[in-house]
Parts: C-alpha cells; sequence; structure tokens
C-alpha cells in the first residue's frame, strides 16, 4: 500500500518536473528569439527570467524524484513544496492577467487590438496539475497557523 | 581500587545533554565557570562498576569547527584536556544534524559512545532505528536513552565501562576524494616530524588546515613548519575543499541513515519539510530569487491599472484646479506644482504597497531568516557575515531602518562594511523613478528592467563589500549562527499592518518634505533669474534656464550632460538627495506635466529623454548619495563624518561612472536607440 503512495509521488514528480523544466526551456528559447509555432501554440511569451523560474520549479520536482530514487522518502518534501511554488506562480500570473484585464478597461487605447489571452501561460495551466496534486494530497497540507503536514495520509 | 576517569558529554544544542548529566550525577554535581570565561561549567561524580566517574557536561556545539566561544569551549576541552571517553548525546529525531558531529569526532579518534536520546520522540513520530545496525556501521557503542526519565542511563555506564577498558579501538577514519586525500597525506607528514604537533590528532588537524579553520591555522603559525604547511595550504582554494569535505561527511551520513533506520515522513514537520527544500544547496539560491522576482514581476504589473487611476485623477484634479484658479501664478502653483507634483509621487503608492506586502508575507512566514540563512555562504565569500543579509534585505524597504539594523551584527568591521553597502539596496524611494522611468522607455519589459536593476545594486554591494574587506577594512569573517523559527502561514491581517506602517511613511512624506520640496522646485522654477527680465510665475520664465532653477540647473548641466542628462534632471538628482521621490516631484514639476493632459511618463517616451539616458538615471538613482535621513543615521552609527563621507563620495563617484558606461557605451554600439 505504501509503495503504491510512493509510487504515485515518484510519477507526480517526474511528470510536473519534466514538464516545468520543458516549458521554461521553451520559455529562455522564446526570449532569446528562438521562435517556433509550437511554443505560440502553447502560449509560451518569450520571458527569460519567467522561464528560469519554471526550469527552478523543475528542478525541485526533479529533485525530489532523484532523492526518492535513491530511497530517501524525505525526498518527497521536494514534491510537496514544489507543488506550493507552483501554485504560488500561478497565482502570480493570475494576478498578472487580472491586472492588465483591469487596465484594458481604464485605459482601453493603450490595448486596441488585445486579448486576454495574451497573457495566457504555461504557469497557469501547468498549475492545474498542482492544484490536481494539492487535491489529491490535500490531507497532508494542513493551514494551521504552524504548517503541518499532516500525520497519515 | 577504584579507577578515575574522566567522561566528556558533548552534542549539539538541546539535545538533552543536561538532562543525560543531570540523571547520571543526580545531586552530585557542582556548577562553576569554565577558566577565563563566564561560560557554565558543570561537573558531576558518579561510582559506576567501580570506576570513579568525573562528568563534564560541555557546552553544545554543532560541529568541531569552533566559531562560537561555547564551541571553542567544548573542542578545547575534548582536544586539550583528552578525556577519557566522550559520550555524543543525539537527538534521535534529528539524526542527519547531529550525526555530524559524530563525523567529526569520530576523526578526531577519540574513544566515544553515542547516546541515542529522545528516543521515545522518535517512536512517537513513527521513525524507526536500529542502534545495533547504526553500532556496526560505525563501529562506536549505540546506547538508546530517554534523558528526562532516566531512562538506558545504567546502560550507558555499562557502555562506558565496558569502552574504558578496551586497549584496542578502531580510529574510524573517512576516505575522501583523491586531491583531499593527497594534501592530508603531504600535510600529515609535515605535522608528524614536528613536536608541536605530538598533542594533536594528525589527521584530524590536517583536515582542519584543508578546510580553513582559522582557529587551527592560528596554532600550526606558532610552529617551526609552518611555512611548509603555508606552502601547502597557498595552493588550494580551502573554500571548494570544505565544502567537498561538508558534502563527503553528509554523504556518509545519509548512506547509513538509509541502512539503520526508516525516517516516517509523513510525520515530518511542515516546517522540516520546507526547510529541506528552501536550504538546499544547490536550490535554495535559484528558489529565493524566483520567489523576488514573482515579487517584482507582481509589483510591476498587477500595480499598473491603480497607477493608471491615480494618474487620472490627478490629471483631472491639476486641470480643474488651473481651470477654477484664476489668479495664474496660483492657478501654476497648485496646479503645476503642489497637485503635479505630489501626484507624480504618489501615483506610485500601489507599487509601494504591494512590494511591501510581498516582502511582508515573506518575513511573517519565516522565509527571510531562510534566506539569511541561504546566503551566508555566498555572504562569507565576500567577506560578510549571514546577518548582514537581513538589514540589507530590509534595504528594499527603506535603508534607514535597514542600517540602524546592523546592530545585530557584532564585529565592528562586518557592520561597517554593511552600514556602507546598504544604500545600494534600492529603497521603496527609488521604485517610483525605476517604474516611471522603465514604464516608459522599457513597455512590457519594464519588470525585467526593474528587477535587473535590484539585482545590479546588489551585485555593486557584493563588489564593494570584497573591496572593503581586502583593503580598507581587512579582518577575519566571523561565523554564521542562527535559530530559524517555524514557519507560520502569514495572516492577511498581520501582512496588511505590516504594509500600512511602512506605506504610511510614504504617504506621511508626500504629504510632508515632498511636497515642500515640490513647491521649493515650483518656487525656484517659477522666480526669474536675476537679469532675465521676466515675471514671477510666467509662462516664459516658468521652468525655463531663465528660472532661478534654470540657472543653478544649466551650472550643474556639464557635470551629467556626459551623462544624457539636461539640466532638469541634474536639478531632479540635486533635489533626490532630500528624499530620493522628490527625483520624481521635481521632474512632474520641471517638464511641466501640470498643464498637459499626457503623463510623466508619456512625455518623457515622446522624446524628452533616450531610452539610453533613462536607463542611466535609473543606475544614477539607484547608486548616487542618500537620502538626508539616511545620510544621517549612516553618520549616527559609524560615529564618524569620514565614514559618512566616504559612503556619499563613494556612491555619487560610482553612480557617475556606472552612468557614463550606461550612456556612452551603450550610445557607441547603437543600443536602446
Amino acid at each position: 500500500m505504501k509503495q503504491n503512495h510512493e509510487n504515485k509521488e515518484l510519477i507526480f514528480a517526474a511528470l510536473a518536473g519534466a514538464l516545468y523544466t520543458i516549458f521554461g526551456i521553451f520559455h529562455i528559447a522564446e526570449g532569446l528569439g528562438i521562435n517556433t509555432a509550437t511554443a505560440s501554440q502553447l502560449f509560451v511569451p518569450g520571458d527569460i527570467l519567467g522561464g528560469f523560474c519554471l526550469v527552478v520549479i523543475g528542478a525541485v520536482f526533479l529533485y525530489g524524484l532523484k532523492e526518492m530514487k535513491q530511497g530517501i522518502n524525505a525526498g518527497v518534501s521536494f514534491v510537496y513544496v514544489g507543488i506550493l511554488m507552483s501554485l504560488v506562480f500561478m497565482g502570480a500570473y493570475l494576478l498578472i492577467m487580472g491586472g492588465t484585464l483591469l487596465d484594458s478597461f481604464i485605459v482601453p487605447d493603450d490595448y486596441e487590438g488585445w486579448s486576454i489571452m495574451e497573457t495566457f501561460r504555461p504557469g497557469i495551466y501547468l498549475g492545474l496539475l498542482s492544484l490536481a496534486g494539492i487535491l489529491h494530497w490535500k490531507d497532508r497540507f494542513s493551514l494551521n497557523e504552524v504548517l503541518v503536514f499532516r500525520e497519515g495520509a | 581500587m577504584t579507577e578515575k576517569i574522566t567522561v566528556a558529554i558533548t552534542g549539539n544544542p538541546n539535545v538533552g545533554k543536561t538532562s543525560i548529566f543531570n540523571a547520571i550525577t543526580d545531586s552530585k554535581q557542582h556548577v562553576g565557570n569554565w577558566p577565563g570565561v563566564t561560560v557554565e561549567r558543570k561537573i558531576g561524580k558518579r561510582v559506576h562498576n567501580d570506576i570513579e566517574m568525573e562528568i563534564v557536561d560541555l557546552p553544545g556545539t554543532y560541529s568541531l569547527t569552533a566559531y562560537s566561544l561555547d564551541e571553542i569551549i567544548a573542542r578545547d576541552f575534548i582536544i586539550e584536556e583528552k578525556p577519557d571517553i566522550v559520550v555524543q548525546v543525539i537527538d534521535a529525531t534529528n539524526l542527519e544534524r547531529n550525526l555530524y558531529l559524530t563525523t567529526q569526532l569520530m576523526e578526531l579518534g577519540v574513544k566515544m559512545i553515542i547516546a541515542l536520546n529522545m528516543t521515545d520522540l522518535a517512536l512517537a513520530k513513527g521513525d524507526s532505528i536500529d542502534a545495533e545496525n547504526m553500532q556496526e556501521f560505525l563501529e562506536i557503542p549505540v546506547v538508546s536513552t530517554i534523558g528526562s526519565k532516566g531512562n538506558g542511563i545504567e546502560g550507558l555506564l555499562d557502555a562506558v565501562a565496558g569502552e574504558i577498558d578496551k586497549t584496542q579501538f578502531t580510529e574510524s577514519v573517512f576516505t575522501y576524494e583523491e586531491e583531499i586525500e593527497n594534501n592530508a597525506d603531504e600535510l600529515g607528514s609535515i605535522l608528524g616530524t614536528d613536536p608541536y604537533f605530538a598533542h594533536y590528532p594528525l589527521r584530524w588537524f590536517s583536515m582542519k588546515l584543508l578546510e580553513g579553520d582559522e582557529n587551527i591555522i592560528k596554532k600550526a603559525r606558532e610552529s617551526d613548519s609552518y611555512t611548509r604547511i603555508n606552502e601547502i595550504l597557498s595552493k588550494i582554494d580551502a573554500d571548494s575543499l570544505e565544502a567537498k569535505i561538508a558534502d563527503q561527511r553528509y554523504k556518509t551520513i545519509q548512506a547509513m541513515l538509509r541502512q539503520v533506520c526508516d525516517i516516517n515522513t509523513e510525520h515530518l514537520s511542515g516546517s522540516d519539510m520546507v526547510d529541506r527544500v528552501v536550504t538546499n544547496r544547490v536550490l535554495g539560491i535559484p528558489i529565493f530569487l524566483s520567489l523576488m522576482w514573482a515579487a517584482f514581476e507582481i509589483t510591476f504589473t498587477f500595480a499598473t491599472p491603480f497607477m493608471n487611476i491615480i494618474d487620472i485623477f490627478f490629471g483631472w484634479l491639476a486641470e480643474t484646479a488651473t481651470n477654477v484658479i484664476n489668479i495664474p501664478w496660483l492657478a501654476s502653483l497648485v496646479g503645476e506644482g503642489m497637485i503635479a507634483g505630489v501626484g507624480s509621487v504618489l501615483i506610485f503608492l500601489p507599487n509601494i504597497l504591494l512590494l511591501f506586502f510581498m516582502l511582508s508575507l515573506m518575513e511573517d512566514s519565516g522565509y527571510m531568516s531562510r534566506a539569511a540563512f541561504i546566503m551566508d555562504k555566498l555572504m562569507s565569500k565576500i567577506g560578510l557575515h549571514g546577518k548582514s543579509f537581513i538589514p540589507l534585505i530590509m534595504g528594499f524597504g527603506c535603508n534607514v531602518p535597514a542600517i540602524m539594523a546592523t546592530r545585530t551584527i557584532e564585529d565592528t568591521r562586518d557592520r561597517l562594511i554593511t552600514i556602507l553597502i546598504t544604500p545600494f539596496m534600492s529603497c521603496g524611494a527609488r521604485l517610483p523613478v525605476y517604474v516611471l522611468l522603465a514604464g516608459a522607455f522599457f513597455g512590457r519589459d519594464a519588470g525585467v528592467v526593474i528587477f535587473s536593476l535590484y539585482a545590479f545594486g546588489i551585485l555593486v554591494a557584493i563588489v564593494s563589500a570584497k573591496l572593503m574587506r581586502s583593503t580598507i577594512l581587512r579582518g577575519e569573517d566571523a561565523p554564521f549562527i542562527m535559530e530559524l523559527p517555524s514557519y507560520k502561514i502569514p495572516t492577511l491581517k498581520g501582512s496588511t499592518i505590516h504594509m500600512w506602517e511602512r506605506g504610511k511613511i510614504y504617504l506621511k512624506k508626500a504629504g510632508t518634505i515632498i511636497l515642500i520640496g515640490v513647491v521649493g522646485v515650483w518656487l525656484l522654477a517659477s522666480i526669474p533669474a536675476p537679469g532675465s527680465g521676466g515675471i514671477f510665475a510666467s509662462e516664459e520664465i516658468y521652468g525655463s534656464t531663465n528660472s532661478v532653477i534654470g540657472v543653478i540647473g544649466v551650472m550643474l548641466e556639464p557635470l551629467v550632460a556626459p551623462l544624457g542628462f539636461d539640466w532638469r534632471i541634474a536639478v531632479a538628482l540635486l533635489f533626490g538627495v532630500v528624499a530620493k521621490e522628490i527625483v520624481v516631484g521635481s521632474m512632474g514639476v520641471l517638464y511641466g506635466v501640470g498643464e498637459n493632459e499626457a503623463s510623466l511618463s508619456a512625455v518623457l517616451a515622446a522624446g524628452a529623454m533616450t531610452p539610453l539616458a533613462g536607463l542611466g538615471l535609473m543606475v544614477f538613482t539607484l547608486l548616487y548619495a542618500p537620502c538626508f535621513a539616511c545620510i544621517g543615521v549612516i553618520k549616527r552609527e559609524t560615529g564618524s563624518w569620514k565614514w559618512t563621507m566616504f559612503q556619499l563620495l563613494y556612491g555619487t563617484g560610482l553612480a557617475w561612472g556606472s552612468a557614463f558606461v550606461v550612456y556612452q557605451v551603450g550610445s557607441r554600439m547603437g543600443l536602446l536607440a
């Protein structure tokens, strides 16, 4: 039973780690002027620093994967913290999206021909994966005054 | 016949050493001070199996690289006094950290026993530790104890008695990578031929030399072999070797942990889990940078609509005031001076509040302490103390309290350097200048430009610290010791209060110093220069080179012309020394924003300044002389006009040089044309 549980975390870490790293690299490549049609279809902006952040989140997941594969059970910490980080970034991008939308109403002249989808980015839809993760492992996260990953699952 | 032995009890702080000591000695103990220092010294007696044991409770220590007084006492006792046996008390709930000291004691070659304490708590957490397996792995007796209840004490004393009779014991030595081993062997052969080192375990002494342990190097300096030792040490990078040695020790510990225990991760606290990740040696700094970048991105982008609302409001207010007031000079004072000037500053309130809110979230959650912890390695590389990081981060809010916060740094040189470099951290007052210029010239990349300026400020601070440490403020760096608080979920109320407390200062400034400043600028911009023949506050005079301010500006212009700035910027920068917000306020007045519908940002973007000069102006604002309040606090905290003047001249010189490079090199390369 416990083995199944760990397997789920291993698969999640591998998937999230790979996706965040790949999308981060996409962002950086676009930022460096290497444009691909795939990137634009996936709403990837040219953003070197934003791409760096996604690579960092990916690295956190992959580091957890590495530790868990080495038999270090505490490696699961990286999966949980990776989930928290990706949700922080998802929230940040949603705020930015909301702010830009609000601004387009305040100064419409600056936004002629603009669509809200221009602010949509992988940090938002990749965050859905973490949202699924936190829903699945919600018993591990407790929002008491002191942050505690609850005992048992 | 009774045998007499000395038993030293050592271990990390708060692992239950004293409860073990009390359980062993009962009431047969006395308390005094260590010779020469006022640190508590506890000695007790116990007779067990006909052996009279003198038990010495050593101060808590994390490692044998002694930094603090407590650690020096503990290490010197073990090395110099040579107790017959050392009992290391280990917190069973935190094996990884505690075993680091074990690896060092093992290298020291002392006869030792491990008291695996708090095993009840470990069991309650669901951890299972195989003490026998651990004993086999380490080749050291391991006894499970619960010091608070006195459990396992007899077993521990039996182990001491058993171990003391052993005539042979294995000196466990770790094998490191080839480079370290070769250097250790080379040093060992030198130490072995010098009677001065006969008192010390040679392998351990060699490793400490390779780790760059200042205390040990100091001892080595007193020997006749130091020239030869120094020849080897001068060829190696002690920082890099220290990291490799620590890495090897942790790898050994992890290998052992995998074999001897099953840590129940489902019982790891949130703090432990988050700490494992955010203080990770590889990922810690990238995670910190990512979070800071997210904070700046939100600060710039999410605040934009609110800035526009304030901008539209002040534009309307200035226009209305100008239309309503019939007296031309008064209309100009209120519209172009007060409203436009103060409005140019207040427009950035959303950015300021958002930035403060996010810094508050990081501080309130306990993350900032971790940031200091992960930055310590980098800080020590530049010759600063980890504690310097907190004032520097505080400097992002306001340099004044940040400089006052350096009082927590004990070392006077560390403190002085931190004071001198703190003004290079972009305070909230500089943010309006960045937001204005980055917004005007860099559009959607404004967030990146602003983040880069913050990063550039940090870089300048680092380089300056390194420069000062290696020249005018030479000295040894002190180690970083800091208790990390538990993480807390920051409350919206708490962070909002912190944000408001800081934002209030900005608002107060806007209503006082900045208002006075912009009125002063307006006045000087309205008074005709002697001999110009103009009329006070007339359109021909106001903000022109025929006004008093124009004359001052024109006089200063040659100083800033190589940077691509005109006389208006020269004046704005001059007034910016009063408070950095006045730079924007003055520009608002001097570029006559009040009477235009276009905002200051639009006026600048329309050609009042080139993007390259804009970038140079941001760099100049970042580095040049801090505000009056900051200058005052530098004088107060350093107690010296000499250091205060040094900061002003050094900062302004750097500012001029950097802006010159940005503008001149950029122009020649055709950048941002």
